[in-house]
């Protein structure tokens, strides 16, 4: 097994390839890692990232029935959550696999008698659970694992004691492991090693009907995430399949600094239609000629279609001449709000002004059912030194300085989402949000947030 | 900068003023292919310029004269780019006719070959500020104005006041550099012949803001009143006292009493956010400061041309609490810290339209969204009769970027319904009063 260090995979697609020969909590650290140095960044591959651990964990971790996997899937993707906070796809795609295998679980217990819906069993384990200062899914994960053995169907409430004496004896010896990692022993050790412990149970008898059980809640819930990814890698075509509806012959586009998404959606358009792209770009970070976007522009002119780089911060000036505004997503929060590029606030709001039309452009993946009870809790706040040097001490001694990459297009501001799945106003994002994610993992993220 | 420029500047050129027209037109063709835009370099060169042009131009008169001709016809009809100028700084009828024409061919060869086709159609009838070699000026623009006209075209002397007072300034030494030909009065031969080409040159440099357009109007009618009877230097003089008084109640009194009323607004505990750099709001800022008052600033950024680090630091080190952001990001959480937006308008337009750098009414619009209170500051000379609903009817581009690589406005336009208070020089007023205030100040 080749063990690469963390900082050893800068990107994604490096990250990706690393995962084969890895063990799995190597993956997670290094995961976490590459979150929190922003080395992976962006809603995209975020999302992608987290599909993959997430299936790694499904894959190769010990678990030998419904909770013991959603505990995993939980406590691998809150650490991750809390790796990159303003990242809101990590959590959706965290939910979409709770969610995915809740509904794997339930379908199976439907077909054998084996109980009670799981549901039935967070829920109490959650709101009774005495002490705050403990995860609450760690017992919940202990229970099942010494569960295994006696291989009862409803093990929480009656083993809660055996589950915490048994965390505070055998586990010890297991902190070992993780002295020097990242995070706190409870979450890590518990995920990673705490159910090799079962692998005694599985050798019983009686475990054999349920490891049948497992196996196939295991590749039904592993070809579930494969349709997440599946389902990530094609939004982009399927949002560019609406462009025609939506972008006019004659028209006056502006898009704020487009991102993937966005190109695609105007390269389809321009296959059909003869139009005007403006394109607000990024303030130079730093000094440089180079023409932003020239890749996009040179497609875009080989369609025939003028494109005009619009360097101003504000771009009320331009409003009266827009017909319509395009804006790529980072995130979509539950009322409606867009996490966007920093800046996107101000075009949206120009629009409005002028009466222009706001489009955002959008995953179903994207769309997050939390809802920020303030905007500034979403605002990334980035690096400054590119035009603020440490040479300069009148500026860094007496001045505090703010750069936003991210910020929140408040939703009175947007008129039309279009998604994967179609196009959508701002009151129909809440039956998106319940067609994707099950009520009782929206929060999950925030379960052990108490104790810090 | 007018003074410096003043000093050198004999009165040679200025007073040669037959024929102008055709020559510049000739010479220009000849010689318009490398335009530098050597914006600070200057006053020696200039002076050279100045004689070595007047020379050349004799040479070669001759055969300029049969060229012009055909440059004339050849340039004519492009007159898209002179519409450009007049839309921002015409404010003067009589230059835009003979005037324009006889520099624009002066221009046109060079400039517009490199940028004209590259402005984006959608915004090709606005104008824009262009370098113009001074040895392809006019040859009867005066010294003064020649380097004037750079630093215009350089954006070294780019908000509108500033620019107004340097072209008095100027139009002072011309007018002191002035001698009356016989035959002639001061009244009717000063301004066609000699004011004219200076303003059209300053004109083809950058477009005229509206402060430059009323002076010029004001001017030209001080001009006019001129008795014939008064002697050339007693008629200097008397309009050299007038340019004086002029610049000092509506430019150096005007700012004064603005930066004394809008930092009485200031209250101890405000947050003021501001845009970029004006500096009517550093002085008010500085002034408030002075009066003992605690505030906070937030400074927001022009992120295209970060001018508002150097305030940044000059507030800092003048011990005001200040926060940085460099471009108009999270612009919302600014503002909802904020308790009140200062602006600088760049002129106000006589439906209490604000015409103020490019941003300005992002800021605005986003303030009055969320409760809080805009004010702009402007001298009533920056107010113009003309009336704009949306940006692109006055504005200016960026002549750095002027491409569809890199396209930037200079300016927009705020609605007076985003701005609470306008505070000028007569006190404070709402912007839907600005067409009130113009009445009165004519009646003056």
């Amino acid at each position: 097994m080749v063990s690469h260090p963390a900082g050893y995979a800068p990107d994604l697609e490096k990250y990706l390839k690393t995962l084969k020969g890895q063990q799995l909590d190597t993956s997670v650290e290094s995961l976490i890692s590459l979150l929190k140095r922003r080395q992976i960044k962006g809603s995209e591959p975020c999302a992608v990232a987290t599909a993959h651990i997430l299936l790694q964990v499904v894959a190769r971790s010990k678990w030998h029935d419904v909770d013991g996997l959603i505990d995993n899937i939980s406590r691998i993707g809150r650490r991750l959550v809390e790796a990159q906070p303003k990242e809101l796809v990590i959590a959706n795609i965290v939910r979409r696999v709770l969610g995915l295998i809740r509904d794997e679980a339930a379908e199976d217990r439907n077909e054998g008698a084996s109980g009670t819906p799981s549901e039935a069993q967070m829920t109490p384990t959650d709101t009774v659970h005495p002490d705050p200062k403990w995860p609450t899914s760690t017992p919940t994960k202990q229970d099942s694992v010494i569960d295994q053995v006696p291989n009862s169907p409803k093990p929480v409430l009656q083993s809660r004691p055996t589950g915490l004496s048994s965390y505070s004896s055998v586990n010890v010896p297991k902190t070992l492991f993780h002295l020097l990692s990242v995070s706190g022993p409870n979450d890590a050790e518990s995920v990673l090693h705490g159910s090799p412990f079962g692998n005694s149970g599985t050798s019983t008898p009686s475990w054999r009907g349920h490891s049948a059980q497992v196996h196939s809640l295991r590749s039904e819930v592993i070809d579930g995430i494969e349709e997440i990814k599946d389902e990530i890698s094609q939004v982009d075509d399927q949002i560019a399949a609406l462009a025609e509806v939506q972008i006019h012959p004659g028209d006056y586009v502006l898009i704020h600094q487009p991102s993937a998404t966005v190109e695609r959606f105007i390269l389809r358009a321009a296959l059909k239609r003869k139009f005007t792209v403006l394109i607000a770009t990024e303030p130079p970070r730093k000094q440089s000629s180079e023409v932003q976007h020239t890749s996009f522009r040179k497609k875009l002119a080989a369609a025939g279609i003028t494109v005009i780089n619009i360097m101003n911060g504000g771009l009320m000036a331009y409003m009266s001449r827009v017909d319509k505004v395009i804006i790529g997503a980072h995130a979509v929060v539950a009322n409606g709000g867009v996490v966007a590029d920093a800046g996107a606030a101000a075009v949206a709001r120009a629009a409005k002004e002028q009466g222009n039309a706001v489009i955002v452009l959008s995953g179903v993946y994207k769309l997050s059912p939390e809802n920020p009870f303030n905007e500034e809790s979403l605002i990334e706040w980035g690096d400054s030194s590119s035009f603020v040097g440490f040479e300069d001490g009148a500026m860094v001694s007496g001045v505090e300085i703010r750069t936003a990459i991210t910020e929140i297009v408040p939703p009175e501001l947007i008129d039309t989402y279009i998604t994967n799945l179609g196009t959508h106003s701002s009151d129909h994002l809440s039956s998106l949000i319940a067609d994707h994610y099950k009520q009782e993992d929206v929060d999950f993220h925030l379960w052990n947030e108490g104790e810090r | 900068m007018a003074t410096e420029t003043g000093g050198p500047a004999p009165a040679g050129p200025a007073t040669e003023n037959t024929e102008k027209k055709e020559q510049s037109k000739g010479q220009a063709k000849g010689q318009a292919k490398d335009q530098q835009p050597a914006a600070g370099t200057s006053t020696g060169e200039k002076k050279l310029s100045g004689a070595e042009l007047k020379k050349k131009a004799k040479e070669e008169k001759a055969a300029r004269r049969a060229q012009a001709k055909a440059v004339l016809t050849a340039h004519a009809p492009a007159p898209q780019q002179s519409s450009g100028g007049d839309g921002k700084g015409g404010k003067g009828k009589p230059k835009q006719d003979g005037a324009k024409l006889a520099l624009r061919p002066a221009s046109t060869p060079a400039v517009p070959k490199e940028n004209k086709p590259s402005i984006p159609a959608c915004f090709s009838h606005l104008s824009i500020a262009k370098r113009i070699d001074m040895t392809h000026a006019d040859k009867d623009v005066n010294p003064a104005v020649l380097v004037l006209g750079e630093h215009m075209s350089a954006f070294a002397i780019s908000d509108s006041i500033t620019r107004l007072e340097a072209t008095l300034l100027a139009f002072k030494k011309v007018i002191e550099s002035y001698n009356t030909p016989l035959n002639t009065t001061f009244s009717r031969h000063f301004t066609s012949h000699v004011l004219n080409p200076q303003i059209e040159y300053l004109t083809a440099c950058r477009p005229m803001c509206f402060s430059m357009g009323n002076a010029i109007r004001w001017l030209k009618l001080q001009i006019s009143k001129v008795d014939i009877d008064v002697p050339d230097f007693d008629a200097k003089k008397l309009l050299s006292e007038a340019i004086d008084s002029f610049i000092h109640e509506r430019i150096t009194l005007a700012d004064f009493v603005i930066v004394q009323t809008a930092a009485e607004m200031i209250v101890d505990d405000d947050v003021i956010l501001t845009y970029a750099h004006h500096h009517l709001v550093e002085r008010t800022l500085l002034q408030a400061h002075k009066e003992g008052k605690h505030f906070r600033v937030i400074l927001v950024d022009d992120p295209y041309e970060r001018v508002g680090i150097d305030l940044a630091k000059k507030l800092s080190t003048a011990g005001i609490k200040i926060a940085y952001s460099s471009d108009l990001g999270a612009l919302r959480t600014h503002l909802n810290e904020a308790t009140q937006v200062i602006l600088a308008a760049e002129a106000i337009f006589s439906n209490g339209a604000m015409y103020a750098r490019a941003g300005s009414c992002d800021i605005a619009t986003a303030a009055t969204d969320l409760g809080v209170r805009v004010i702009a500051l402007c001298e009533t000379i920056n107010f113009t009769e003309r009336v704009s609903i949306d940006s692109l009817t006055y504005n200016e581009i960026d002549p750095e970027r002027c491409t569809n690589d890199g396209f930037r406005l200079l300016f927009d336009t705020t609605r007076d319904k985003d701005l609470s208070v306008v505070v000028t020089e007569l006190g404070n007023s709402s912007a839907t009063s600005v067409p009130a205030i113009l009445r009165k100040l004519e009646e003056l």
